[in-house]
């Protein structure tokens, strides 16, 4: 089962902090989708652990100027996938620096805007 | 006075790397203090390719491009997310046929991986040997599928190619000679002097950091994290079949391979299962319509659990496809674990970690 709770981009912690225990939900990836050229949709999705395919995605829709709180703190394995939506969406997430993925004189931020 | 540190690189070309992947090491002596990585040397643009170049009826086989080891798992993964949208039927016999191939790949990567933490033991003739003998895992996929590696064998509705019966046959014959091999493997792993020396010990992983950096596959199962996505689906029949959780403690890179090696045991006892009670009917369902809707598919690879997050809007243009590959998710954990080691120790570090790069920077 796939649940999917939309969210403010100022409750982003709060929820998270509130809803994420290490050993019973586990982290999967953060994910954006592109809505059009100006918004874009944030994901954070976890997974019970030993439950069968119970899947909890809390998202925001913001534009692509938005600055994106960090949740590193909740949560250190989250840089990994903050600094790859940096990457592909040309996002701001606090705290994640470019670069991790792609290499200054490839194509910039490809997955934004990239679907529609 | 503040101790001198002096920074060494591991990568992005080194003797111990089969792909490319740079870790930059903060070293006082020849203990490592601090760890930055950067993976991002041959990003290809996959994800990005799936929403603007292919149909959605063929990106199957571009995600199959992805990595050469672990083909079938992206591949499987895309078809069933795809699959779940347009809420398609497979039969069982086609389920069985995937189930087989899935872990045919998960026995001849553990084998690869094995054979070069043992290199990086300097055991050359134990590399030899375990590379010699994954030829045959090699054979019995091309028996299967046509192909070795890139076997394009799963298709949205089931599978492209039957198995007869003079097939099976062989293939059941070339697993009882192999299980027979991996007992000599486990007794090696597990009282070889050298392989001791240098596994037993080295690269731990605790539990609670396995759950801190979310720690998924045989790193995860190594320090005791029952985590394996084989029993959290109901999309392929994997109880039906015996699979069972393989679980170790401790983390370090001893625990790493015993957890291999076990799993390799059940995964030849699944496949053995699967040839036995193998379903009659088709191997292919026709599923028509075009996905509308967003899923998340997950799968457990050789190096752990794979997920797919599609979204389709009822053209053959997906809307979104988003690839979490399982090195990607045990970078975090990876640099934690090389804090406080030994740098000589490194690259046999790396090598339990059996990190693809080919995966993360799709």
């Amino acid at each position: 089962m796939m649940q999917k709770i939309k969210i403010e981009i100022g409750e982003v912690i709060e929820t998270i902090e509130s809803f994420y225990k290490p050993k019973v939900w586990h982290f999967l990836t953060l994910n954006g989708v592109s809505l059009d050229a100006n918004k874009l949709e944030v994901q954070w999705i976890f997974s019970r652990y030993e439950a069968l395919d119970d899947i909890v995605i809390y998202y925001v829709e913001i534009s692509y100027e938005t600055l994106i709180p960090s949740i590193t703190e909740l949560i250190p394995s989250a840089i990994i996938s903050q600094r790859e939506l940096v990457d592909m969406f040309g996002v701001c997430v606090e705290g994640s620096e470019k670069g991790l993925y792609l290499d200054e004189d490839s194509m910039q931020k490809p997955l934004a805007g990239c679907s529609i | 006075m503040s101790k001198k540190t002096i920074n060494i690189p591991l990568g992005s070309q080194h003797i111990s790397l089969l792909e490319p992947v740079r870790f930059k090491f903060e070293c006082e002596n020849e203990t490592i203090v601090g760890v930055d990585s950067d993976v991002g040397f041959v990003h290809r643009g996959v994800e990005r390719a799936c929403t603007t170049k292919f149909k959605y009826d063929t990106i199957g086989y571009v995600v199959a491009r992805i990595c050469g080891l672990c083909a079938i798992t992206h591949s499987m993964s895309y078809t069933a997310g795809v699959e779940k949208l347009l809420e398609a039927q497979i039969t069982q016999k086609a389920k069985y046929l995937r189930m087989l191939l899935l872990e045919l790949d998960r026995i001849h990567s553990h084998m690869l991986c094995l054979s070069h933490t043992a290199e990086s033991a300097g055991f050359e003739a134990m590399f030899m040997r375990i590379m010699g003998d994954r030829e045959d895992v090699m054979q019995i996929q091309e028996l299967l599928t046509g192909n070795r590696i890139q076997f394009d064998y799963v298709s949205i509705g089931g599978v492209n190619r039957d198995i007869d019966t003079l097939r099976a046959k062989e293939i059941a014959l070339q697993l009882a000679k192999l299980q027979k091999k991996i007992y000599g493997y486990i007794e090696e792993f597990e009282n070889n002097w050298s392989l001791s020396l240098k596994f037993k010990g080295v690269g731990g992983l605790s539990l609670e950091k396995a759950y801190m950096f979310n720690a998924i596959g045989p790193l995860a199962r190594a320090a005791g994290l029952a985590i394996d996505v084989r029993n959290e689906i109901d999309y392929l029949p994997y109880k039906e079949i015996g699979f069972k959780m393989q679980t170790g403690s401790g983390g370090d890179i001893h625990a790493r391979n015993t957890v291999r090696l076990n799993e390799i045991l059940n995964s030849i006892e699944m496949c053995q299962n699967i040839l036995e009670g193998l379903p009659e009917g088709e191997i292919f369902t026709k599923v028509k319509g075009k996905p509308q809707g967003e899923t998340v598919v997950r799968y457990e690879a050789p190096r752990g659990e794979l997920m797919y997050y599609i979204k389709g809007n009822k053209t053959a243009i997906l809307e979104r496809v988003r690839i979490k590959t399982p090195t990607f998710s045990c970078i975090p954990a990876f640099s934690d674990i090389f804090l406080n080691q030994s740098y000589a120790d490194a690259p046999a570090i790396l090598a339990s970690f059996d990190p693809c790069l080919s995966c993360t920077a799709k």
